[in-house]
């Protein structure tokens, strides 16, 4: 647990076990992602039940359950775990780690790692040249290449800069390796089940939700932006306000606000972006009418689809 | 009572609407995957084609 997360403040009564009466559509959502796990695997090795009946049929159901499962591990660490991280779902704090160790296994990610990267790194250095979890820069500050990024990120950089910093101190050291160890123990499991299904349905869907969920997330957020500061106040990351993005990404379309107030419960983010909304628009930030789906695909194309993505969504536009 | 009676279900149904709507993706994930026990791989593998493509354009 993070040193913001332990500092949170007890948020509710003895008799509680969740912190916040919307957290159970978390568990949910987790609960739902590791099924379909279950589902994918056991389908996997029952393959006359899924209509696999030969090389070719099992590469398409294998090639459908991947993406299927790399896109909800995606979002199950990159946004539903990320919440957990800012404020722990459960008031318990030993529930709350443990629960943290099987929430971010089925992503490829320790759960310490991951809040190490996010909170002590990402959100105490936006945007500067200590935050190494963003793309690196071009000499004219420009990240560089979307698809560099994606590719070369998860898991070769972040191991990289893990090592460095998590090697450094030896506390940090000791319980960097017991999390790594019991990450191993977990993520281990499918390849006792069956080594191939593990590197289909388990590594596949991972690197898919590490570099095409999370990475192209990661780099939508922040692309084009500049660090806090009074001048520019609100230019440090995009606001993504389709309706049904927020409703189905845990509002993490709402990300100015949450870098500015990460304490603030994600259910309760859209109320903020209202309150603010005169302000976004007075300091002039970039808000769109899309999620970070399309914003992705936007920044993969030519430049006159990178332009549609600079484009600022009609109803936030300066009188 | 009726008001009571009201209320409740009101609020049972905009938290169920909710929680759906929170856990859609992996809810249709499990459709798509389980699903093939119905319709067969290829069409699990369309249908992910189309929905990615979607989420791409409109999301």
């Amino acid at each position: 647990m993070s040193g913001e997360a332990r500092g949170a403040p007890a948020v509710s009564s003895r008799w509680r076990i969740l912190a916040h009466p919307q957290d159970w559509h978390c568990v949910a959502f987790h609960i739902a992602c590791l099924t379909a796990y279950a589902f994918a695997f056991w389908l996997y090795q029952h393959p006359k039940l899924a209509g696999i009946t030969g090389p070719w049929s099992r590469i398409a159901f294998v090639t459908a359950s991947a993406s299927m499962l790399g896109w909800i591990s995606g979002i199950d660490v990159g946004v539903n775990f990320h919440n957990h991280s800012h404020r722990p779902i459960f008031t318990s704090r030993f529930f709350s780690r443990c629960f943290g160790r099987i929430w971010t296994f089925s992503g490829g990610w320790p759960s310490f790692f991951w809040e190490y990267c996010h909170v002590t790194i990402h959100h105490a250095n936006l945007l500067t040249i200590d935050d190494w979890t963003l793309p690196k820069r071009n000499a004219d500050g420009s990240f560089e290449d979307f698809r560099k990024y994606l590719f070369t990120h998860w898991p070769w950089r972040v191991m990289a800069h893990l090592w460095k910093d998590l090697t450094a101190r030896q506390s940090l050291r000791r319980k960097a390796l017991r999390e790594l160890a019991i990450f191993l123990a977990l993520w281990s499991i499918p390849f006792w089940i069956d080594p191939v299904m593990a590197l289909c349905l388990w590594v596949l869907p991972h690197w898919i939700a590490n570099a095409f969920v999370m990475n192209s997330g990661m780099y939508v957020q922040h692309t084009g932006c500049v660090p806090k500061s009074p001048t520019r106040p609100v230019s440090h990351s995009t606001v993504f306000v389709s309706n049904f993005f927020n409703l189905t990404m845990f509002n993490i379309g709402f990300h100015l606000e949450h870098h500015d107030h990460p304490r603030v419960h994600w259910s309760e983010l859209p109320d903020l972006h209202q309150r603010l909304k005169q302000d976004l628009i007075d300091g002039g930030a970039h808000v769109v009418p899309y999620g970070l789906h399309h914003a992705s695909f936007l920044l993969a194309g030519d430049d006159a689809r990178k332009n549609r993505f600079a484009g600022q969504d009609s109803g936030y536009k300066k009188q | 009572m009726n008001r009571l009676l009201r209320r409740l279900s009101r609020t049972f149904l905009s938290q169920t609407r909710l929680v759906f709507g929170r856990s859609f993706f992996p809810l249709f994930a499990i459709a798509i995957i389980a699903g093939a026990t119905l319709w067969g791989p290829w069409v699990s593998l369309a249908v992910t084609v189309l929905a990615v493509a979607a989420a791409l354009r409109l999301l």
